[in-house]
């Protein structure tokens, strides 16, 4: 890449205080939120309008240039981390909320309005965007779209792509396109559907049209300790085998408490127990209150010691703020993090708790569990000092054999975090190599060159090299 | 080349960005580099060397930290962030020089004989008029309408040493101030003392001697303050007594990684007001931070004596109530100086002093807890990313309904710096120390009239 030239020209459309290339500034943006990626990017550039958007990507396709677009880089992926190669189109300037119209419930957003301020800029209309995905305070809207970003009410309300109406894209060769409609159900093929969780590999949202919710009438956050995480597991499935869908069922095991309850957000769990189940109803009032009456009773009649109610709105905030920050906590516990997501059937928790169980005291590891049970959701965290190459090593042996078990157990190998590039050597282990070239088809009707995101999602290997790795991958691990 | 630079308080950062959306100069920039997390990637990387500190870029973001440190209690695993800056600082001085200009303003506050003679200028130059005129967007319009926001906005009469006979408000009892429609209020706000912080002791005497730390910039352009903290303080059952000797606090040298200057300035001090009174109390948060860290700066017995007994004086009259004052029907915006409510990590306590004020209508926005952009010399050194900081917190004044018409801070650096924003977009708010909204509501209730 002639990087003069193109430090040149980029800043001659965003500005030259908008394009960063010295080394200390690329530092900065060699990781996202999973710090065992990491790579320096060729240089960032920093648009503030989708004209600039346009003007960008119209140059980078001229000259033949890879790039990578990145919100607030909370991602677990390594999805939003670029190679030398390529230019790392920073939309965090993108940042505002350019429409509301509360009597069709949408709103207009650019893709670098931060997910949590999208909600709190609405609710003096009464209004919310549903999908809360725990870094919400901090992640965009964009990356949440890039993603398909999940968070503990999607149980009953659904992940991002059932909130996006419409979307401004910009396309890897520069011309700009729109998806979906802004009133409802689009005609022909679901294109806003394709796009959501395509990781950024088929272009850049400019604008996003979100669908608001009205606030429910009626919330009640239970909180129940389980003297096992058998128990909690169980009584996952108990409450949704009886129809009732919770607005989020989330479980907690006791190294996760710990660390929570050490922290800033210290929300009152119960730190002796060996599992905490944070179950949530919304609804109308008569609703939620029968309902809450049958999930206490299954609650208890599973194990539970106590279940408990918040007391108040600010009593509830505070019980999902320890929830939502605890991957952000784990640090008290060792200073690297490798935070996993997959996901099994419901049914098949309880077997996969226990599996995670032996292949932590196999490998002599510690790890924590905190994820979204009601979806079967996994994020087992395992803490550890990578400064220590053998403990590293022990680590990645752990987490390929746990994406396996969950594999083997009729799961998938990400809930909501990506393929990015952390998951990709797993992609063969559940896609076949015929799936697998129809979804790089599919990347190539969007960007032929395969200069969006490049390297990441979908493995770019000939059909004989994926046969071969699918064939010894479940056995042997990958690599 | 960082042997003995120790950044162990940044190891519990896993790099999660929950920092992000508290950091004013990400706010402002929306660049990585600009971030509490970026920053922690660049001060590790000079801890191993990979970056040096004679790194340019590295030295520019680092140094456009405000060390306003409302990234911690952003962060779920704790990471020390200030301990690292500090270092990082420490490391990036003993390399390189200061720019001209903060070599220029360090060098004058580390001299009385300097410091005194020229704010005492400008004190008179405030008394024409004539910044008030000048006020307005350029950078010469900012400057001169951040000193013509140091002028008092109360009517309240200046004289540095009046005094008042502590007998005369012998009926005070502790615990009497705030009305229980206020005090609910304050609660709806959900506003309390920072917990894991030792309460103050109670007064072990029934009128305890307080020692004024009087400082440089708040002895000379806001000595209303002063007045206002004395006369509060008396009306309220304390004592406030002299003590000779002071020097400028050190917090500017040390933030600028100076810590020999700091250290310096920190003895003086320490020896001035050791055996002065039962407390020190200071009225300017910046200061009070750095005094209230003199042990951990000097690490000598009296130092940690001293810091002790030094108290912010919103601390000092919460404790005591504060007895309510007359009306005052003001709607008023609280902006939480970070030195008071992240480096003492004080909450409450101001709250407190404005809610013993009947009739002031108290309201904390969303950009209360955000940094203004003065964070002690930065204004000066790196007005664009200042002012940008700044912009954001007077945008919300603007759009706030009604909009506030008085902002009350308890800091000089933010008095100046919100005081200048406001003026450049020509927004009728005035700015007040709580003390003296406090003090000129004791006037206007006749606390002060002899009995």
């Amino acid at each position: 890449m002639m990087v003069d030239a193109l430090v040149e020209a980029l800043g001659r459309i965003v500005g030259p205080r908008w394009v960063r290339h010295r080394r200390a500034e690329l530092k900065t943006y060699t990781m996202d939120g999973l710090p065992t990626r990491e790579s320096y990017p060729g240089l960032v550039v920093m648009p503030g309008t989708a004209a600039e958007v346009r003007e960008i990507l119209r140059l980078l396709h001229l000259t033949d240039v890879p790039f990578v677009a990145r919100g607030a880089g909370t991602g677990l992926s390594g999805g939003a981390v670029a190679d030398g190669e390529a230019v790392l189109v920073a939309l965090t300037r993108m940042n505002r909320i350019l429409r509301v119209d509360p009597g069709r419930r949408r709103a207009v957003v650019e893709p670098g309005v931060v997910n949590a301020r999208l909600s709190e800029a609405v609710a003096p209309l009464g209004l919310y965007y549903v999908p809360d995905p725990s870094s919400q305070a901090a992640c965009t809207v964009g990356g949440n779209v890039a993603e398909n970003a999940g968070g503990p009410h999607c149980l009953k309300y659904g992940v991002t792509t059932n909130h996006i109406a419409q979307l401004e894209v910009v396309l890897p060769d520069g011309s700009a396109v729109t998806l979906g409609s802004p009133h409802g159900e689009p005609w022909g093929p679901d294109l806003v559907g394709l796009f959501v969780g395509s990781e950024g590999m088929f272009g850049i949202a400019t604008a996003i049209t979100v669908r608001l919710e009205p606030m429910p009438p009626s919330v009640r956050t239970m909180l129940a300790d389980f003297p096992t995480v058998r128990a909690a597991s169980e009584a996952v499935s108990s409450v949704i085998a009886t129809g009732i869908v919770p607005a989020a069922m989330e479980m907690m095991d006791r190294a996760c408490v710990a660390a929570v309850e050490a922290s800033i957000y210290a929300a009152g769990y119960p730190t002796d127990a060996a599992a905490v189940l944070l179950v949530e109803l919304d609804g109308q009032p008569d609703a939620v209150d029968a309902e809450a009456r049958i999930v206490e009773a299954i609650l208890l009649e599973r194990g539970a010691g106590a279940v408990r109610s918040a007391s108040s709105p600010a009593d509830r905030a505070r019980l999902w703020q320890g929830r939502k920050k605890a991957f952000g906590a784990m640090g008290r516990i060792a200073p690297d993090l490798a935070v996993q997501d997959a996901v099994v059937p419901r049914s098949a928790l309880p077997d996969i708790m226990d599996r995670i169980a032996e292949i932590r005291d196999h490998h002599r590891l510690s790890i924590s569990n905190v994820f979204h049970a009601g979806d079967g959701n996994l994020h087992p965290n395992i803490s550890f000092d990578r400064r220590d190459p053998e403990v590293a090593h022990r680590v990645h042996v752990a987490c390929t054999e746990i994406m396996a078990a969950c594999v083997a157990a009729g799961g998938s190998i990400t809930g909501e975090h990506g393929v990015g590039s952390d998951k990709l050597d797993y992609m063969p282990w559940i896609f076949d190599a015929e799936t697998l070239a129809a979804m790089r088809a599919v990347r190539r009707v969007f960007d032929p060159a395969e200069r969006a995101n490049p390297g990441k999602v979908v493995p770019i290997h000939t059909c004989r090299e994926w046969r071969a790795a699918r064939g010894h991958s479940l056995v042997g691990g990958v690599r | 080349m960082s042997a003995t630079a120790d950044y162990s308080s940044l190891d519990p950062c896993v790099h999660c960005g929950f920092c992000l959306p508290a950091c004013p100069t990400y706010l402002a920039t929306g660049d990585e580099a600009d971030s509490p997390r970026g920053r922690i990637v660049l001060m590790r990387a000079l801890e191993r060397g990979e970056l040096g500190p004679d790194d340019e870029a590295l030295a520019q973001h680092l140094d456009a930290c405000l060390g306003c440190l409302g990234c911690e209690p952003a962060c779920p695993s704790g990471v020390g962030y200030g301990k690292g800056i500090q270092t990082a600082r420490e490391q990036l001085f003993a390399a390189r020089r200061l720019s001209p200009m903060g070599s220029v303003v360090l060098g004058v506050f580390r001299h009385e004989w300097l410091w005194r003679p020229l704010f005492t200028l400008s004190r008179v130059f405030r008394a024409t008029g004539i910044p008030k005129l000048l006020s307005g967007r350029g950078r010469l319009g900012f400057a001169m309408g951040m000193l013509a926001a140091t002028v008092t906005g109360s009517r309240a009469r200046s004289s540095s040493r009046a005094r008042l006979s502590s007998r005369a408000q012998g009926g005070n009892l502790p615990g009497n101030g705030s009305t229980p429609a206020r005090t609910r209020s304050l609660a709806a706000l959900g506003m309390t003392t920072a917990s894991g912080m030792p309460d103050p002791p109670a007064p072990p005497s029934p009128s305890p001697t307080v020692a004024l730390f009087r400082g440089c910039v708040m002895d000379t352009l806001f000595r209303h303050v002063h007045d206002a903290t004395r006369r509060t303080l008396e009306a309220n059952g304390y004592t406030v007594v002299e003590a000779d000797g002071q020097a400028c606090c050190g917090a500017l040298h040390e933030h600028a990684g100076d810590r020999a200057a700091a250290e310096a300035l920190a003895r003086v001090n320490v020896a001035a007001l050791a055996d002065s009174a039962e407390y020190v109390v200071v009225n300017s948060a910046g200061c009070g931070a750095l005094l209230k860290g003199y042990g951990r700066l000097l690490e000598t017995e009296a130092a940690v004596a001293l810091a002790g007994k030094v108290r912010d004086v919103s601390e000092l009259l919460a404790e005591r109530g504060p007895r309510p004052g007359g009306s005052l029907p003001l709607d008023v915006a609280y902006d939480a100086p970070c030195h008071l409510q992240h480096a003492q990590r004080v909450h409450a306590a101001p709250l407190t002093v404005l809610g013993a004020i009947p009739s002031l209508r108290l309201r904390v926005l969303t950009s209360s807890d955000k940094c203004c952009g003065s964070a002690g010399i930065y204004s000066l050194v790196r007005p664009a990313m200042a002012r940008a900081v700044l912009d954001l917190k007077i945008e919300s004044f603007a759009a706030a309904d009604p909009m506030p018409g008085v902002v009350a801070t308890g800091n000089p650096g933010c008095l100046m710096q919100i005081g200048g924003g406001v003026r450049a977009a020509g927004l009728p708010i005035r700015l007040a120390h709580p003390v003296e909204l406090l003090d000129e509501s004791y006037r206007v209730g006749g606390v002060y009239e002899s009995p």
